[in-house]
């Protein structure tokens, strides 16, 4: 008997603890999302206290779901999602490949790369956005300014000028603006998480197959085939599960949209959100329990991925 | 051997090259931040002073009078360290149960606290607030940072930790309880000091993660309780006005998680990917 109930009442103060956790705030959610809350109205002062009299059935989903706001929303969380997986498998793949071999300094090597995994990042954000991005005072408004320049000197060269003075001036580009925000968060997040990719293909890679390589070249199997036909198989899996971790990670993306641009032309799911919830709760929960639907779509492919080898 | 032996001498000088190029352009932007605190303010925005300046540590030595840094980094050690504390405490009793006494339940548990990690936190943001402001008054303090950094990286914890265990052969905690060793006495006499390096990992994983966390420690936090990522996150400068103070107070808050997450990569793949890529 007591070979039973001890290892269950060791759990259950972790399985209690995430329960709780879970359940309550999700239906809480859930509950709000099906009356009419708001936090502040004049009007009608009845609807700013959680009440089952103010039901609203699906309203505020409808009030969502026809909300332009929300539409674009999904789109930039998509599109900034898939970006950045799409930039980091590949970076992560090559530069994987790069590095795994042996050469000097190695080990350093290693760890320059993956340095800016642990950066937080408020600090990524700030960092790429004032100091490398920004049009005048950063890297980038620094750089065109200093080609404009050079261009400007060449055009006084007397022949060459001529080639030189039918190049436009650069202008630099401003990332906190609505069309280039969303890219601003892109480059971030994918330099902070293209180490996540390279290091989970390496470890990968290291257990590649030597002797099917080997195989493979005492057979002629050319290099390019090689890495089709072998080792791209052999990645096929931590391939697929570095895509889904990133996508709940980035489906969730704040600091870096608050921080470039305010939601400014990048607003995803999250932020908006926040947005609602600074009035609206109705329609905050709303939204909120379609992004949760979004997330368990991914959610329910990782989770089989990572079942099928729990046990072995 | 045989690829060794194919790859010509261009290769082996160019392969390196290009490795150490691209290790460079990723490390750069932190050298930059490192190296643009050591400039004035003034200095940081003057195109002249880009690469040749004076250093000074000025930014460093203002920056409590600035930021108030050190409030905001005692409020993050002190928050991650209990947070990592008490995922602990949870944590290994349940993964040392998983591990040597699995049910047919255990992997369904497993997968329903792998998926608590992947609710959206927005999508409950007002019930937190709601809950901790109206109801329970723990509205920034450190306890609610704690209990949420705590219950965050708690299945990743218990994740982690059951991996570790896992690798342990039955026999030696059977062998413990043989020679009737308590349940306590078997987690902390044979279970932690065999599986000690995975432990230590894992703590320092989930203390990482803790530090770097900006979505609840920004949201559920005023000022009390506020963590670095609040401090940088309410400080973005958008006019450059500060780029040398900012960049000190940056650095100073990344450093000491870059160093320590150098120390534990190897594990972050198990970590992060819940054991399926070895």
């Amino acid at each position: 008997m007591s070979d039973r109930t001890l290892p269950r009442l060791l759990q259950t103060p972790a399985v209690l603890l995430l329960l709780v956790w879970m359940l309550v705030p999700l239906g809480m959610t859930l509950f709000f999302s099906f009356i009419r809350y708001v936090l502040n109205s004049l009007r009608r002062p009845e609807w700013t206290s959680p009440s089952i009299d103010n039901w609203r059935g699906f309203g505020n989903y409808q009030f969502v779901w026809n909300n332009d706001g929300f539409w674009l929303a999904i789109y930039n969380s998509v599109f900034i999602v898939t970006s950045i997986v799409v930039f980091t498998v590949i970076f992560g793949l090559a530069i994987a490949i790069l590095v795994n071999r042996s050469f000097p300094g190695r080990g350093i090597v290693r760890v320059l790369l993956i340095s800016p995994f642990f950066v937080m990042p408020a600090v990524n954000a700030v960092l790429w956005i004032n100091m490398i991005l920004d049009p005048v005072l950063g890297l980038q408004g620094i750089a065109v300014a200093g080609l404009n320049e050079m261009i400007d000197g060449l055009r006084d060269f007397p022949v060459l000028g001529g080639f030189f003075s039918l190049w436009p001036e650069l202008s630099p580009i401003s990332f906190r603006a609505t069309q280039t925000s969303a890219y601003a968060v892109i480059i971030m997040v994918t330099w902070q998480w293209t180490p996540f990719a390279v290091l989970i293909f390496m470890t990968s890679l290291q257990s590649e197959d030597q002797q099917q390589k080997e195989a493979a070249i005492l057979d002629g199997a050319g290099k390019w085939s090689m890495f089709r036909n072998l080792t791209l198989p052999h990645l096929g899996r931590p391939i697929a599960i570095v895509v889904m971790i990133q996508a709940i990670f980035h489906l969730s993306l704040y600091a870096e949209i608050e921080i470039v641009s305010r939601g400014n032309g990048n607003k995803n799911l999250p932020y908006l959100i926040g947005e609602f919830a600074t009035n609206n709760i109705g329609a905050a929960s709303a939204a909120g329990i379609f992004a949760v639907i979004l997330a368990n779509v991914i959610a329910i492919f990782l989770l089989r991925m990572v079942g099928k080898t729990l046990m072995d | 051997m045989a690829i060794v032996a194919q790859e010509s001498r261009l290769s082996r000088v160019l392969w390196p090259i290009l490795a150490w190029t691209i290790a460079i352009i990723f490390f750069f932007p932190i050298f930059w931040l490192v190296f643009t605190s050591f400039k004035t303010d003034a200095d940081a925005v003057k195109p002249e002073h880009l690469i040749f300046f004076t250093p000074t540590l000025e930014n460093y030595i203002n920056m409590t009078e600035n930021y108030d840094y050190w409030r905001f980094a005692i409020n993050s050690v002190i928050t991650s360290v209990f947070a990592t504390l008490f995922a602990l405490i949870v944590g290994v009793p349940c993964a040392y149960a998983m591990a040597f006494n699995p049910t047919r339940a255990t992997k369904d548990i497993l997968m329903w606290m792998l998926s608590t990690k992947m609710l959206p936190a927005a999508a409950v943001l007002y019930p937190m607030t709601f809950l901790t402001k109206n109801f329970l008054g723990i509205y920034d303090t450190h306890f609610l940072v704690i209990v949420v950094l705590c219950l965050i990286n708690l299945p990743i914890v218990i994740w982690m930790l059951f991996t570790y265990f896992k690798e342990i052969p039955k026999e030696i905690i059977e062998a413990g309880k043989m020679d009737g060793v308590s349940t306590w006495g078997e987690i902390k006499d044979i279970l932690i000091p065999l599986a000690w390096g995975g432990v230590a990992s894992t703590a320092l994983l989930c203390f990482i993660f803790c530090w770097n966390e900006a979505y609840w420690t920004v949201r559920l936090t005023t000022t009390e309780a506020a963590t670095l990522s609040k401090l940088i996150e309410g400080n973005r400068a958008p006019e450059g006005l500060f780029f040398g103070r900012l960049s000190a107070v940056s650095a100073a808050a990344v450093g000491p998680i870059v160093v320590l997450g150098w120390f534990c990569q190897k594990q972050l793949v198990q970590g992060l990917t819940f054991g399926a890529v070895k």
